[in-house]
């Protein structure tokens, strides 16, 4: 097991902790990022080899590293933007609706 | 009473989370130890045969462009479909961005940067196939044109110089473009975003115009994402 893995995890639960725990909605759309960062470090982790460089074939480079989770990290980069853009336009709306920021407040306001 | 519920509560969601921690650990414990040979299986062809079969430098590129086009395809759609939703849930009502405090100095600068943005944004799309780059990176960097602009001037001027619609018809471009190039390669006989399996000029590696469509469909992701972006950027921060 090498540390890489164990900051993942780290980032991973520190975003899913801000999920569960904040009440603020501009929070929980930071902790979606961080998780997603978390995923994008992992990928990368997958695909590394030791001593390789990047996938690009030039000349005297033999070892290189994976080149389909850095492929699949650029869809999640693309993806999460788009998720973050969608849920940062909800925010708007519900701040527009209700005023508040706070999920507490929301529920209460709805009775 | 209720004070202690909501300590409890915390502790739960801690424990919540460290549980999902010790299970994470031991996942990537047994990803770490894959056999190393099965999991390289498909990226050593990829490797090996990638520069012949597609004619680019940048695994990245021919991995995106070419063996896995569909996958890029979703991506692109899911930026059309964000700008989409976003057009209809932050209807534009005012634009009022805050009345650029900036320095002048500021201004200056910004106006200094912008051509060379353009030129940075250029290079990565153009040489996507060969160097480290590509489509959705130029594309992003085309977009911090009109996002800058935004946030020094105002949301108006950034408007007057790239026009909402037209922005909107470059990512339309894009996409259809995008399509159409897949559709060549029915054409010839082949499968769907099929380029160097196509016999498509795959040219001498390390040359612009080489690698059959890729240059070409990373122009087009290009032009898509940029755009996107800064429809995205723009419908959101109008919004007072």
């Amino acid at each position: 097991m090498e540390i890489p893995y164990v900051v993942v995890i780290i980032l991973f639960c520190l975003g899913m902790y801000t999920i569960i725990t904040k009440k603020n909605l501009i929070k929980i759309v930071i902790g979606v990022t961080i998780v997603e960062s978390s995923l994008i470090l992992l990928l990368m982790l997958v695909g590394y080899i030791p001593g390789g460089t990047a996938p690009i074939l030039d000349k005297g480079y033999e070892l290189v590293v994976d080149p389909i989770p850095q492929a699949l990290a650029l869809t999640t980069i693309v993806i999460g933007g788009s998720v973050t853009a969608v849920m940062l336009a909800m925010v708007i709306k519900v701040h527009k609706r209700y005023r508040t920021l706070n999920i507490d407040e929301i529920r209460k306001l709805r009775g | 009473m209720s004070r202690l519920n909501e300590r409890f509560k915390k502790l739960y969601k801690i424990g919540l989370v460290i549980t999902f921690a010790v299970f994470l650990l031991f996942l990537f414990y047994d990803i770490h130890n894959l056999d190393s040979d099965s999991k390289r299986y498909l990226s050593e062809h990829y490797i090996s045969e990638g520069l012949q079969e597609t004619g680019a430098t940048n695994l990245v590129a021919s991995v995106l462009y070419d063996y896995r086009a569909f996958d890029t395809l979703g991506e692109a759609t899911m930026i059309l479909t964000a700008a989409t939703i976003l057009a209809f849930l932050v209807p534009i009502t005012k634009a009022t961005m805050f009345g650029t405090t900036f320095k002048s100095i500021v201004n200056q600068t910004v106006k200094l940067i912008i051509p060379y943005l353009a030129v940075l944004g250029a290079y990565l799309l153009l040489f996507g196939h060969i160097s480290p780059g590509g489509g959705f990176v130029g594309g992003v960097v085309l977009s911090i044109i009109p996002i800058l602009l935004t946030i020094t001037y105002s949301v108006e001027f950034s408007e007057y110089i790239f026009k909402p619609d037209q922005k909107k018809l470059v990512e339309d471009i894009g996409a259809i473009g995008f399509v159409l190039l897949g559709l060549l390669g029915v054409l010839t006989g082949s499968n769907f975003f099929a380029s160097g399996q196509a016999y498509f000029r795959t040219g001498n590696a390390g040359e612009v115009f080489s690698a059959g469509l890729i240059p070409y469909i990373n122009l087009m992701i290009g032009l898509k994402v940029g755009a996107g972006l800064a429809i995205i950027f723009n419908s959101l921060i109008k919004e007072k």
